[in-house]
């Protein structure tokens, strides 16, 4: 299951953030604090996140310390699909 | 707050720590000292409360309107305890638990009163305090207003919107300089004095922002709030005692930084030690060591705010500075600045006034964050960091991920966030292709961008002068992101992991510096607009950076 979230969530980025298909982006790699998703494309990772996985994030947790790498923003979608 | 605050502030914290830096209890009248301080320590959230509260009064600044300097603390005191009940509409059993919390707080402000008549220790305020009759009532208000709001909100969170409308209509109040007059004759009016008077600052009211910036945080989260998932527990709020040392807490209530209260609770709460058994999370007990770290950074801060911050301020721009370098003649001698006559003088001294500024401005306002950061760790709470190396950033958009940086997560969270939220699920609009340069996410982004600077320009005052200021940061932001994309787009078909490994490292390093140096040129000029009172006198200071104008 989180290799699944992890890499449907790493295809959205490339490609729908970021333009680049081919890209690949490492699990760990910083997205937010190192500029690669501005602050309008995280609404819309937000939102697919929402669409895609069922679960809620809010508007105060769109932010790099909620979340800042896919690895870590899997965890946050496994933990409220399991609640 | 200045050097003699500070001092105390970070002083007190020899109550807070019951054991020397041996960790062994002393003897003698050590000892009777050491029982003192223990009973503190079982009492550090008092100390917290009082402390934030005292403070409260003993940094607001005098006004020329008689007793100001004591209501305006109050009502800071008032709106904290009105949002609290609103927000939490306590039942029997939180009121129960709030009763200390309320005497403690009528109790210190009837002490700040009570001032007023012991005169070799009047006063903690600015001026001599109303007389202990007037506080009566005015306490009095304060307690009837609350239990109406209780009543008036129970069970109806949308409400609570209306408060939010009240507080940025304050903010409007306080920020727009006509409508501060008209205030400020209202109460010179309520008050008997002459309303011929009013001015601008008359109303100085210490910490609003900051204290306005929490509330609101805190009612949007609670309107926006959903209901917990079922067999999930439902978080418990915060008690009056909790609520009001976070909103007021003492260290960071003139110049924040702005934390979130969730965050915030967890270190309190370790640190009072209250909530036991101590939540998971808890890493470990505050010891000396945060002391020790504290009071590194508290130094650190005081060195950059009072020594480096204050020396550049001389050559910083201002208006003051910017007529020196204008009219030369004035001073009695043509080359006053030492540089000899003439367009070229004029040009490499206004640079430096800009150069100046910018440094001045960020060795100012982050060496005052240190400050509060550092007492804040003394006092158990690590508050978040508001600036990391802002002026090394290779783009617009990451110089603001790392300026102010508490300050535009607020905006973020409670603006830009929740409004392209919105944009972007509404309908489709008809008349703005999916594609293209002119497609519909361009328009949202741009909206988003210059409403959001806007807001943060207005918030330093509602003048052109910020406006404009606004208005540079937005293009830019924007102009950044649409060349952004731009890039991304040009470059789809690459594999960028191959191209970026083609790029030789020399060129690739000297791009990061060209980055960086024409980033921090954008935002050295753009402070022009943020640190002259006129928009015209900016556009002449721009002028003679290139050597037009006089």
């Amino acid at each position: 299951m989180t290799t699944e979230i992890r890499s449907a969530l790493a295809q959205y980025i490339a490609k729908e953030i970021l333009q680049q298909p081919k890209r690949v982006i490492a699990p760990t790699t910083p997205l937010i604090s190192s500029g690669l998703i501005d602050s309008f494309h995280l609404v819309d990772l937000g939102l697919y996140v929402e669409d895609t996985f069922g679960v809620h994030l809010d508007d105060t947790e769109l932010n790099r310390d909620t979340f800042d790498t896919i690895e870590q923003l899997t965890a946050l979608i496994v933990e409220r699909q399991g609640g | 707050m200045n050097l003699t605050q500070i001092l105390v502030f970070a002083a007190m914290v020899a109550l807070l720590y019951p054991k020397g830096p041996n960790g062994k209890p002393s003897r003698g009248l050590a000892c009777t000292w050491d029982r003192i301080r223990i009973r503190v320590v079982q009492g550090r959230g008092w100390v917290i409360l009082v402390a934030s509260t005292l403070a409260l009064y003993w940094l607001q600044s005098s006004s020329p309107i008689r007793s100001l300097d004591f209501w305006l603390p109050t009502a800071s005191l008032a709106l904290t305890t009105l949002v609290w009940v609103v927000i939490y509409t306590p039942d029997r059993a939180a009121w129960r638990t709030a009763v200390p919390t309320i005497a403690v707080i009528i109790g210190v402000v009837a002490l700040i009163a009570s001032t007023r008549y012991f005169d070799p220790l009047c006063c903690i305020t600015a001026t001599r305090p109303p007389d202990i009759f007037t506080v009566t009532v005015g306490i009095l208000i304060v307690a009837v207003i609350s239990a109406g709001a209780a009543i008036l909100f129970r069970g109806r969170a949308r409400r609570l919107n209306w408060i939010v409308l009240g507080l940025i209509v304050l903010f409007v109040v306080l920020k727009l300089d006509i409508a501060t007059q008209a205030f400020s004759a209202i109460l010179r009016g309520l008050n008997g004095q002459d309303t011929a008077q009013a001015a601008v600052s008359d109303v100085r009211w210490l910490g609003f922002s900051y204290i306005a910036f929490r509330l609101i945080a805190a009612l949007r989260d609670r309107v926006t709030a959903r209901p917990a998932a079922p067999g999930k527990p439902v978080p418990t709020g915060l008690s009056l005692r909790e609520f009001i040392s976070y909103v007021i807490f003492f260290p960071a209530l003139t110049a924040g930084p702005i934390d979130r209260a969730d965050r915030w609770i967890k270190d309190y709460r370790n640190f009072v030690q209250t909530h036991q058994p101590a939540p998971a999370t808890t890493p470990r007990p505050f010891g000396m060591d945060d002391v020790v770290a504290g009071a590194g950074r508290i130094l650190l801060g005081v060195f950059k705010k009072f020594v480096i911050a204050d020396m550049l301020a001389i050559i910083a721009l201002n208006s003051i500075n910017a007529a020196q370098v204008t009219a030369p003649g004035v001073h009695g001698s043509a080359s006053f600045w030492g540089l000899g006559d003439g367009g070229l003088n004029q040009a490499i001294w206004t640079w430096v006034l800009v150069y100046a500024y910018a440094w001045r401005i960020l060795f100012d306002f982050s060496g005052y964050t240190d400050i509060a950061i550092g007492l804040g760790r003394m006092f158990g709470i690590k508050l978040p960091e508001n600036f990391d190396r802002p002026y090394f950033k290779p783009n617009l958009t990451l110089f603001w991920n790392s300026w102010h940086m508490s300050l535009s997560q607020w905006f973020r969270a409670y603006y830009f966030n929740p409004i392209t939220r919105a944009l972007r699920s509404a309908k489709e609009t008809p008349f703005l292709p999916e594609q293209g340069f002119f497609r519909q996410s361009t328009f949202i982004i741009l909206f988003g961008q210059v409403t959001t600077m806007l807001l943060i320009g207005l918030w330093h005052g509602i003048t052109w002068n910020f406006i404009a200021w606004s208005v540079w940061h937005a293009v830019g932001l924007f102009a950044h992101n649409r060349w952004t994309d731009y890039q991304r787009r040009r470059n789809a078909s690459d594999d960028p992991e191959s191209t970026e490994q083609n790029e030789l490292p020399l060129r690739r390093r000297l791009a990061t510096t060209l980055s960086v140096l024409a980033t921090f040129h954008f935002v050295a000029l753009g402070w022009i607009w943020f640190a002259l009172p006129s928009v015209s006198l900016s556009i002449q200071v721009f002028g003679r950076l290139v050597g037009i104008g006089g």
